[in-house]
This record gives structure tokens, sequence and C-alpha cells, in this order.
């Protein structure tokens, strides 16, 4: 076959937008058009799908624009023009389903897995020095929107500091790691927040009368839940928790973005909170030891799980289920606290 | 519901018919679900093993084939951007926000900071996106441009910025009406939420009209003339429709909350099952309110101001229906397929708005020659807009 196979095109100069028919063809690495030629470097070639117009994107602004999609993917096969390798990636459903099946494995490993061992990582890498300035400003920010300085006399205060202070010392004496650095506040706060206790980045710990109040007679329950909070303070926890809820965001964005953020917010919910769950357990894995080692009884624990439910009813309308909704079900933790660990020392 | 009822009948009387080159320029979408699907997949897996660094080039693949289905009178739409300046928009726009976002959750003090210097910088980089992605596109071998000005870019953007500024200048932390501080945080968030959606239909109103004033093809430059009590007309309107729903999801989450604790505990009861209920009302809420109420907002503003948009010679016309139902479908079946519907829905909605819109031209568009830009004046904001190269969406 000598003639080469040609095709007809409109051709767009870039400068009006009358349409100029022309046969397009192509020679030695040119495409000839219209008494023109270009390197074919120098053309953006169509991608083959199945829909759309073909459209030849030419440097220094014009378009070529094929109305026959069919005649002129046969073209291109006529001329030996190849698709490269994505094309034919995105042309085949069984690779584009191998490609998504990749995708979520990735996704699935990277979440259970590689997240965590790299947040670990990191967090590792971050000197103490440089968590203090951050929970110290967390602090100042909560103390002036959500607490009131607490009504708890400063002796009653430095009691359970004391306490709290001699738990952990005879729990590192037995040989278990536990924080050096601490700081125990107590607040007074609103109807919105209640019996609460929360830990934040570079050892403070935050306690509120109204959890006091409601375990004054019960000292044992008081400091298990403040070691619970010294195991998120151990595990660096906030740390671990900021960095993974901004990868999970990315993550998201990508597989939702351009639809709906408002959507993407949706896998970000689930995934933290799977993650905040498992920084539950770990947390009250290291209460329960340290309460042992420190001569207190975690079991004492199933005291406050009662009495939040006599006070608040059921989960449900508790201000606690809302900023609690992510620690594991209350049956659970008091089944937990009351049996016996694996590592329980007698002195 | 008639979607057009808002849009105000235009000043001017129609152009006389005289000519016989004036047409309509009809407006077809042929992209399918299923193909943007294959191509969502193969960038998905790409971005993920190259480390989020094929974005930009993931982003150039989807714009292609969204223009290369999207035909105006016949004649597709081609892009001209170059992936490389993509990526370098990309490179900076990645930085800024992912500064913002990890100087938000480490360190409070950095974060009012950092906030404000990308409030500072996001018109100019809107501005220069919109310069981009036009810039880049053409019709018929004609380029588009935008051509509103930085400093409209700022102006536009003032209903957004007053509020927050007078709410961080004033506002004395923990300070307010109550002596519970718990309190007063909540009443300057509900105090803010309220004055921002008092003044989003101004807002709206305000970037639609620079948006729509400076678009330009050939010698057709763009304006509009939008009414700013038409947009908060439409406001009104998602209000009353807002409360709507409300009523309907509180209704759909008692019968749905039940559902829900029969198969979960074998028992209606709402003492002790609370929770359920309420898991049902907030999906709810969430699925009418941003799946519902926000594409109801979007399709009665595209119909206002498309439909207020003109040129020398076109008009523009919009009669965007069906875009809440749509969109409440795309939300379930996204979320049952867990996203993997996500590319059907992009398809159906760039569908059902593109074949809404229709084009009155007066003269013959093969008629039109491209202008030389000799007498503009902000070049160094078309530098900007080929620097920075990214989208934003317009």
């Amino acid at each position: 076959m000598s003639a080469l196979p040609s095709l007809t095109a409109h051709w767009f100069d870039g400068q009006q937008g009358q349409a100029q028919p022309v046969e397009v063809r192509l020679e030695d690495g040119q495409l000839h058009f219209g008494g023109q030629q270009l390197p074919l470097s120098r053309v953006q070639w169509p991608e083959r799908l199945r829909h759309g117009r073909r459209l030849m994107v030419l440097q220094g602004g014009g378009v070529l624009s094929f109305p026959d999609a069919a005649a002129f993917d046969a073209w291109a096969d006529a001329t030996g023009h190849r698709p490269g390798l994505i094309e034919r990636w995105q042309l085949s459903w069984q690779l584009a389903l191998i490609a998504l099946a990749l995708v979520t494995a990735m996704f699935a490993a990277g979440w259970r897995w590689g997240l965590p061992a790299l947040s670990d990582r990191l967090v590792d890498r971050i000197p103490l020095s440089a968590e203090q300035p951050i929970g110290d400003q967390v602090m100042a920010m909560v103390d002036k929107q959500w607490l009131r300085p607490s009504q708890l006399s400063d002796a009653e205060q430095q009691a359970w500091r004391e306490r709290f202070g001699r738990m952990l010392a005879s729990a590192r004496a037995s040989g278990m790691a536990v924080p050096e650095h601490w700081q125990l506040h107590f607040r007074r706060t609103s109807a919105t927040l209640g019996p609460n206790a929360f830990a934040l980045p570079g050892g403070q710990m935050c306690v509120t009368d109204e959890l006091i109040e409601l375990l004054k007679d019960e000292p044992d329950a008081v400091l298990t839940i403040l070691a619970h909070e010294a195991g998120h303070v151990q595990h660096r926890h906030g740390m671990r928790t900021g960095i993974r809820a901004g990868v999970v965001a990315a993550a998201a964005a990508i597989w939702l973005g351009d639809y709906s953020s408002f959507l993407s917010g949706l896998p970000v919910l689930l995934a933290t909170n799977g993650y905040r769950r498992d920084h539950e357990r770990e947390a009250d894995a290291f209460a329960r030891e340290a309460a042992r080692r420190g001569g207190v009884d975690p079991a004492r624990m199933a005291i406050f799980f009662e009495r939040i439910r006599e006070k608040y009813g059921d989960s449900a309308e508790s201000p606690l289920a809302i900023s609690f909704s992510s620690h594991p079900a209350d049956s659970e933790r008091i089944a937990f606290f009351k049996a016996e660990g694996p590592v329980a020392p007698k002195n | 519901m008639h979607a057009t009822a808002a849009v105000p009948t235009t000043a001017d009387p129609p152009l006389p018919n005289t000519e016989a080159a004036a047409r309509v320029l009809q407006i077809r979408f042929t992209g399918s679900g299923s193909e943007y699907f294959r191509i969502w997949a193969i960038n998905l897996l790409l971005i993920l093993l190259s480390c989020g660094l094929y974005l930009p080039f993931a982003k150039m693949r989807r714009i292609r084939y969204l223009y290369a289905n999207t035909l105006i009178d016949g004649e597709a739409l081609a892009f001209h951007g170059d992936a490389w300046r993509m990526f370098r928009g990309f490179v900076l726009l990645a930085v800024l926000l992912g500064a913002s976002t990890f100087a938000e959750t480490f360190s409070p003090a950095a974060a009012l900071p950092a906030f404000v210097l990308l409030c500072a910088v996001w018109p100019a980089l809107w501005r220069a996106s919109m310069q981009f992605r036009l810039g880049n596109t053409s019709w018929r071998g004609l380029r588009f441009g935008f051509e509103g000005s930085l400093a409209g870019a700022y102006l536009a953007h003032l209903p957004v910025y007053i509020p927050a500024v007078v709410l961080t200048a004033l506002v004395p932390d923990g300070q307010g009406p109550s002596s519970d501080p718990g309190v007063n945080s909540q009443f300057w968030f509900w105090m803010t939420l309220g004055m921002l959606c008092l003044m989003a239909p101004w807002s709206t109103a305000l970037l639609k009209r620079y948006q729509h004033q400076g678009y330009r093809i050939a010698g057709e430059r763009s304006g509009i003339l939008l009414r700013t009590r038409s947009v908060y007309f439409i406001g009104f309107k998602m209000v009353v429709v807002g409360l709507a729903m409300a009523v309907f999801a509180t209704l759909a989450a008692i019968v749905l909350g039940g559902l829900l604790a029969l198969v979960a505990t074998g028992k209606i009861d709402a003492k002790g099952n609370g929770h359920y209920y309420g898991l049902a009302f907030i999906g709810l809420l969430y699925l009418f309110g941003a799946g519902g109420l926000l594409p109801y907002y979007a399709a009665r503003i595209q119909n206002l101001v498309w439909g207020n948009t003109r040129s020398a010679s076109l008009r523009l016309h919009s009669e965007l229906r069906g875009l809440t139902r749509l969109n409440m479908m795309n939300w379930l079946l996204i979320v049952l397929t867990l996203g993997l519907y996500r590319p059907f829905a992009v398809m159906a909605v760039t569908r059902l708005r593109l074949h809404a819109v229709r084009i009155d031209s007066s003269t013959d568009p093969a008629t039109w020659k491209t202008v030389r830009a000799g007498s503009h004046a902000d070049a160094s904001g078309d530098v900007a807009g080929d620097f920075f190269g990214m989208d934003v969406g317009l």
C-alpha cells in the first residue's frame, strides 16, 4: 500500500472560529494537514476511549477535531500509532478492577498497619519538649472556653495528687514504664461536660469536680480513671491521633473529594474513631496494670459505670456518651477491669 | 417547583431576530459512568503508587475526558494545560493547606496566623485558578479567558471576611452573656454561624457577579444582571424547604430508629434504645441537609446566575430541575457501595447540569475571531495564573 492513510478533520487555527476541512496524514513522525506540518512531539494525541470527541491539541494554539471517533481509531491503528500503557489500561474493565482491588488492599493495609506504624515512628521522634507547648496551648484554650476554676480546696487537690503520685511511684518501682512528667489539673465544668477526665499532649491531665463529686467515696475508681489518662500520656495518644487524622483526611479526600467534601468527612470520622477505640483499650490495659501494681483495686471502676448509668440513664442521653462515643462498650470495660490481668504482681 | 420562578425577567427587550445566523447552541454531554469509573480506578492506583505526585496528571486526564465529552453546538472543548505547570501549583497549594492543617492540629496558637495567611492569599489564588483553567480551555480553537481584576476578587470576598474579623477582634475569650464559659463559646459559635448564614446570599451574589462579569471568548465578554435580593429570595425558599425536610427527617428517623432498634435488640422501646433513634436522625439530617438542601440551593443559583449571563451576541438560559433528587440518590448509592458509585454520580450530575443550559447566539461562532489582548492592563495576573496552574473548582 503506497498511499499513506489520511483522515478528514476540522482544523481550527486558534485565530478564528471557522472550521477548515483538512486531510490529515502522518508521515515520518510529522503530522501533515492543510499545508501545515508539525512534529508529533508538539501534538497532544487524544486518548482512546469509547465516548467523546477525538481532539488533537496543537502546540501554538490550534486544534484538530475529528468528528468520527471510530474512523479516527482505525486511522490511528493504520498509521501504527500505539495507545499508551495507561490508555490501554483504561480501556479494560479487567485491568481497572484489578487496579481498584490493589487500591482497596493498599488503603486497608495502610489503615491497619502502615499508618499506625508511621505515626508511632514519627511520634517517637518528636521530643517530649516539643509536645509540652502543644499541651499547654490546648489546656489554655480549653480552660478559657469550657472550664472554670475548681471548687476543691488546695489541700484536697494536693491529697489527690499525692495519692496518684504514690500509685505511679509504686508501679514504677515494680518495673512498669509510667509517665515521668505529668500535671494534674482540677476544674469545674459546665453542664455540657459533666463528670469527665481527659489527657492532653505533654503530660497534662485534667479531672472535673463533677467526677470527684460522683466518686468521692470510691478513691480507687478515681485513681483508676486517672491511671487511664496516664495511659494516654504514656502512649502519647494525643500526638498519634493528630497525625493519623491528618493522613486519613487526605486519603478520604482522594477517594471521594471531588464529589463532595461533606461526604468525605464521613470516613474520616469512622476511621479516626476506630483508632481511638484502640487507644482507649491501650489506656485501659495501662490503667488496670498500674492500679494493681500501685495497690489500687481497678474492679471498683464498675461503680463508676453504674453511677453514670444511674445519673444519665442509658448511654444515649448522657453527655458522656457523646464525648466518649469512641470508647468500647461499658460492659466490655467493666469485665476487663474485673478480670485478672496477665501480669498481676504479688508483693 | 418551578426553577425559573426566581429568575427575574430581563430588563432589556429581546434582540430583534433579524440575522439568519441567529441560532441556538445546544450543549450535550456524552460522558459515561463506566468509562469514568475506569479512569478513576487507574488514577487512584497511580496516585497512591506515586505518593500523591501523580495528582495533577490525574486531574489533567479527568479534565480532558470531561472536555472531550462536552459538546457545544457539536464541537468539544479542548484543554491546553501543561501537566507540569499544574504540578507546581499543586505543590504550592498542598504546602499551604498542609501547613495550616498541621498548625491547626498541633498548635492552636499558630493556627490563627496560618488561617489568616490562607485567608489573605485565598482570593488571589481563586482568581489565578480561574485564569488558568479558562485560559487553557478552548472551543473551536478560540481560547476562553478570565478578566476579573485582583481588587475585584478581594472585594467579592468581603462578606465572608468582615464578620470573621469582627468576631475575632471583638470577642474576648470566654466572655459573653453567661457566666459559664462553655455556654459562651457555644453562644459565639451560633452567633458566627447565624451571621454567616444571613450573609451567605449576599456573598454568593458578589462572588457570582465577579465571576460572570469576567468571562471572555473571542470578542465576547460576559456580563451579568444579578440582583442581590433574588439570591436572598432563593435563600428564603431554601429555609422553607429545609424546614419541611427537617420535619420529614424527624418522622423518618422515628421509623428508621425503631427499625434499627428492633433489628439490634428486638425491642422498639425508645427507652434504652435512644442512640438508635439518634443515629437514624443524624444520618437522615446529613442526607437531607448536605445531600439535599445544598444541591437545591446550587440548582436555583445555577438557574438564576446562568439565566442572567449574557454577552454582546450570546444569551444563556438554564432550566435545571431534579438535582436535589439525583443528589440524594447518589449519596445513598455512594454510601451503600462504599464510594464505588462515585464516578457514576459525577457523570450523572455533570450531565444534568450541562443539559439544563442553552445558549442563544445572534451571530455565527464561525465568524468569531481572537481578539489580541494588547490592552490588557493586569498582565501580572496572567503570569500568576500560569504559575499557580491550579483549579479550585469553578
